[in-house]
């Protein structure tokens, strides 16, 4: 038999820590913790409030933490305490460290465990294979996925004299310079992005970004980005900065590279797709613009990009009833009519083949606002996910990350040449790799 | 001024204007962007008189970070270590000073060594701690042979926790944990003469008698001089309440300051707005900055007298 | 030293009681708890951990970014103290004049002192921001010329710029006292001797006042360590490329945003123990020689 003795004290400090004890006499209570703010923040806040809305047995509680690295940190925190949610966003980069906690209900077998019926293969691969074990079996519901896109500014290329948008980066190269010439102060708004740059970068050329698949083959991985492609592409950036090319236009500095786009100062730049609804509020129809693949070098197979975003882990040591109401939270999420209020209101996109099929169908992705996000997913789904290009598992991504944003910082400042700065952020995230390994010895990968 | 000397007056005053001066500009700064609109706080370059934008600014501002909950949030907080300190540090220092036990000293180094160690060099493991203050208590059970003795003898396993993590008692007690203000108390204790206390124990009140009645009177203006500066500091909290705050409704006056304006660590973008954020920073400043110029006198000697 | 004492010792255990408790849960256990798992790799999720003695030591010493963190932390504690307290004494030697307007400019130089550090960081972010404040101006006479953005010298300056208002105050809080705890018949006596106000300066009061000058570095260095996070974490996030990745910041970084709590828990132990080692150096040689009166 087993009681927790819980103190006296609990008591007392429940009337200073105010509290909530989960169960209220009508609804069951879960908490959601999500990573996405701003104006994503809100909509997924909306879908909170629309499932409250659609039953009455459960009632979900969002929050919102500011920050997808805030969202991991608040979590382990909270876990630590007993005090985590049910439902978390993570992102990508915390996939490993979730993973390999094993402190989480995998959502396969949850759905399965509360017999609610999801068809796992509608998942479009490229999607569910970041987030699933090596046997396919999905860990964490997929939910705002997104890939890079290329934005640019229709009327700054005419004026420039380029009929259709660069597919390889020569061609980009062509632009920006012709677009600087025609007198445009501010041909590429850029802001050092891993996930841009060197990840799906990495994805969309099927070249390595670690050993292992990517860490997907064991614990004892390496990075390789500093032999690959990669570093001739961070090279080319440095020297378009140097030759006044590219503006860096970061979140730090004040207008970041998304709103210098928006605001018409800056006429290409790369960002997520999820975007696209908060450009096309920002721009207001006050110049034409659109979307398009990310380039590649020339001479290069495209592969497909992988998704970012983040997916939503359902964690354990909760109880039934609240992992009953979250499985129908995600079963919710899951319907036709959330997707689409999901991708109406944010650039996402559909996770599901139905979901976009049905979408396609009616001509979502014919006019505007809509229209061009459907070339997110011909970039996701441009082949079918190979070895090396099914994601990331690596585990302390997050300081990976890290290392290469601080080291290009370095490289671009012009204390180092790219080279080594790529070579000390390899050589640091290989530590953090190790530490990671050690930190878990004797578990396996999932 | 023992001579006269006019020209090194003026100098003085202009020294004393500039220095000012240095003082203030950055304050000005923020007034002139707290009163204008986004476009013009974004100009370039920056246009430095103010606009009219003030209240509307600070309405927005006080709206957008909710700050009527966390001034309401930050005031417990402040009141709660002020509270705090000052009764623990009295505490403390009479149980030291007006008994002679063994154990003074060793108490009294204990109590002196949290000084050397201010929260930010422990914030990880108190983190940790707060995350379950009985956790202490659980692991000197389980190292003990306690918990297990329980177990084995009545089935029932021990599981001791208490969260602070979003609650008050969390944000205050941490920052309760050090001596600041005890050493104020012992030192001002230690200048009572010996024959009020021989005069005590005459009339037959007991120590605590002595306390109440005798040394709290006497030792008001230590006190004020105490609560102005914990207050301050309170008011001001930000790492703390940063890591164990998470659930909004308990969020502080400082760290809601700060999610005004996006940072490297925000995901989904957001335009800066600088207006509001600078309107924002006035709301904050405002309190303590008023306590300590209405309470200067006690703040200047309570700093001075805290630091000895 | 002979004194009257209760004889109750029950009382005084009970009056002691709580904040030795709260001192033990929230001090010294963690204190503990950081030392455990600096010599071990811990968990984010708590789910085992492992020893590896001094490894994580031996890792963050031979760490060249670790030395990095180190080196700034020193730059900026030295820098601020320097800034600070120089501006500070030069401002309280001709308060301390006491002139007219005396009371007015005390009150205004003290009230700094009350400003939040996240609202400092937040003011002067503002204000030194290459695009949109008043630094922009210097950027667009001389393009490009400040950029605290990608420039971790720049942003280093910010910072620093940062915390030296921030101290100012403070310092001369201290100066002022000290300089009024002077004897005045040591400085009528100098003036008999014909020595005019500078000269009283420099010879008289100066010199009477170094012990408040030691007490003032070794305090304001220490504080320099510790209270910068707010500052840090508003302006700059330890960027660019680590130009102002503090040791304090380094440590939340590592731990709360890396989830590497033992390397985290390793610097902790270290940043202990100098700042033990400051402060103990403060109270051994610097606090007997200081007075107040």
């Amino acid at each position: 038999m087993k009681l927790s003795l819980v103190s006296t004290c609990v008591l007392a400090s429940a009337a200073f820590s105010g509290v909530a004890f989960a169960q209220s006499a009508e609804k069951i209570k879960f908490e959601y913790w999500y990573g996405l703010s701003g104006q994503l923040g809100d909509v997924v806040s909306q879908t909170c409030d629309r499932f409250n809305a659609s039953q009455g047995t459960y009632e979900i509680s969002c929050v919102g933490q500011d920050g997808y690295a805030n969202a991991v940190q608040n979590t382990i925190a909270a876990f630590r305490a007993g005090q985590h949610p049910t439902v978390v966003q993570a992102y990508d980069a915390g996939t490993a460290d979730l993973m390999m906690s094993g402190e989480f209900y995998p959502v396969s077998k949850m759905m399965a465990d509360f017999d609610i019926e999801i068809d796992w293969d509608n998942f479009f691969p490229g999607i569910s294979n970041y987030y699933a074990s090596s046997t396919g079996e999905l860990f964490s519901m997929p939910f705002n996925s997104s890939t890079p896109m290329m934005y640019y500014n229709i009327a700054d290329m005419e004026a420039a004299g380029i009929a259709t948008p660069p597919a390889t980066w020569e061609a980009f190269e062509e632009a920006i310079k012709a677009i600087k010439a025609s007198g445009k102060e501010c041909a590429f708004g850029y802001e050092p992005s891993t996930w841009i740059d060197m990840e799906q970068f990495s994805m969309a050329h099927g070249i390595p970004i670690a050993s292992n698949n990517n860490g997907y083959d064991g614990l004892d991985s390496e990075y390789l980005y500093n032999t690959t492609l990669h570093v001739k592409h961070m090279e080319n950036i440095k020297r378009w900065y140097d030759e006044n090319l590219l503006e860096i236009r970061s979140t730090q500095g004040g207008l970041n590279a998304r709103d210098s786009f928006a605001q018409n100062e800056c006429s290409f730049y790369f960002g997520s797709i999820a975007s696209h609804a908060a450009v096309g509020l920002l721009v207001d129809g006050a110049f034409d613009w659109d979307v398009a693949m990310i380039p590649v070098y020339e001479g290069t197979e495209r592969k497909n990009t992988v998704v970012g975003g983040a997916s939503l882990w359902v964690l354990s040591g909760k109880s039934e009833d609240e992992y009953r109401g979250a499985a129908e939270y995600l079963k919710f999420l899951m319907t036709e009519e959330s997707e689409r209020f999901w991708v109406s209101n944010t650039g996402y996109i559909p996770v599901t083949k139905t979901g976009f099929a049905a979408l396609n169908a009616e001509g979502f992705y014919e006019k505007p606002p809509y229209k061009g996000r459907e070339l997110a997913l011909a970039s996701l789904t441009y082949t079918d996910p190979g070895p090396l290009t099914r994601g990331i598992r690596l585990g302390g991504f997050i300081q990976a990350r890290s290392e290469w944003t601080n080291e290009v910082q370095a490289a671009l400042q012009g204390t180092k040449t790219m080279q080594e700065a790529l070579d000390t952020a390899v050589m640091r995230s290989n530590d953090v790799l190790a530490k990671f390994a050690r930190t878990y010895r004797g578990k396996e990968l999932p | 001024m023992i001579e006269r000397t006019p020209v090194l007056n003026i100098v003085t005053h202009a020294i004393l204007f500039a220095g000012l001066a240095i003082l203030v500009i950055p304050i000005y700064l923020v007034v002139v962007a707290a009163s204008q609109t986004l476009p013009d706080v974004m100009a370039i370059p920056a246009k430095l008189l103010p606009g009219d934008q003030l209240v509307v600014n600070l309405k927005a501002a006080w709206q957008e970070a909710e700050f009527s909950t966390k001034f309401g949030n930050t005031l417990i907080l402040a009141s709660g270590v002020v509270v705090g300190k000052i009764v623990l540090a009295a505490l403390t220092a009479f149980g030291i000073v007006f008994f002679n036990h063994r154990l003074r000293m060793p108490i009294f180094w204990m109590v002196f060594i949290t000084l050397m160690l201010p929260l930010e060099v422990r914030i990880v493991p108190t983190y940790a701690v707060a995350a379950n203050a009985l956790s202490p208590f659980q692991a000197i059970l389980d190292w003990t042979g306690v918990s297990w003795l329980v177990q084995r003898t009545t089935g029932i396993e021990v599981a001791l926790n208490w969260n602070l993590l979003n609650s008050y008692t969390g944000l205050i007690m941490p920052l309760v944990a050090t001596a600041t203000g005890t050493f104020l108390y012992r030192q001002f204790f230690l200048t009572i003469p010996d024959e009020l206390v021989e005069a005590a124990k005459m009339d037959g009140a007991g120590p605590l008698r002595f306390l109440r009645d005798i040394l709290i009177p006497l030792s008001v203006t230590n006190m004020a001089a105490l609560a102005t500066i914990m207050f301050v500091v309170g008011w001001n909290q930000y790492l703390w309440p940063l890591l164990i705050i998470t659930d909004p409704a308990y969020g502080v006056a400082a760290v809601e300051l700060s999610r005004l304006v996006p940072n490297m660590n925000t995901t989904g973008g957001d335009v800066p707005n600088w207006h509001w954020a600078m309107a924002g920073t006035l709301i904050v400043m405002l309190p303590p900055v008023v306590v300590v110029i209405l309470m200067q006198r006690w703040f200047v000697r309570g700093l001075i007298n805290t630091e000895k | 030293m002979r004194r009257a004492y209760f004889k109750n010792n029950w009382v005084a255990a009970l009056v002691v009681a709580p904040q030795l408790l709260i001192i033990f849960i929230f001090f010294y256990w963690p204190t503990s708890q950081a030392l455990y798992w600096a010599f071990t790799l811990e968990q984010p999720f708590g789910g085992g951990s492992e020893w590896v003695g001094f490894e994580n030591f031996q890792y963050l010493l031979s760490d060249g970014r670790y030395w990095d963190s180190v080196r700034i932390s020193t730059i900026y504690a030295l820098a601020t103290t320097a800034l600070a307290m120089g501006m500070a004494l030069v401002l309280a030697l001709f308060a301390d004049r006491q002139l007219r307007g005396y009371k007015g400019f005390r009150v205004g130089l003290i009230w700094p002192y009350a400003v939040a550090a996240p609202a400092i960081g937040l003011a002067f972010r503002f204000i030194f921001n290459p695009s949109a404040g008043v630094a922009s101006y210097l950027n667009y006479a001389f393009p490009d010329i400040w950029n605290p953005v990608m420039n971790g010298d720049h942003a280093l300056t910010m910072v620093i710029i940062a915390g030296a208002w921030k101290q100012v105050s403070y310092s001369f809080i201290f100066f002022l006292a000290g300089l009024q705890s002077i004897p005045r018949s040591l400085v009528e006596a100098s003036a008999m001797d014909g020595a005019r106000v500078m000269r009283r300066m420099w010879d008289v009061q100066l010199p009477l006042l170094t012990p408040t000058v030691f007490f003032l570095v070794i305090i304001n260095i220490t504080d320099s360590f510790t209270d910068s996070f707010g500052i840090v974490d508003t302006m700059t996030s330890g960027g660019p490329a680590r130009g102002t990745n503090l040791m304090v910041y380094k440590i939340y970084e590592d731990g709360f945003r890396g989830l590497d709590y033992s390397g985290a828990a390793a610097q902790s132990i270290i940043l202990m123990i100098l700042v033990v080692a400051l402060t103990l150096f403060q109270f051994k040689y610097v606090e007997r020689r200081v007075h107040y009166s």
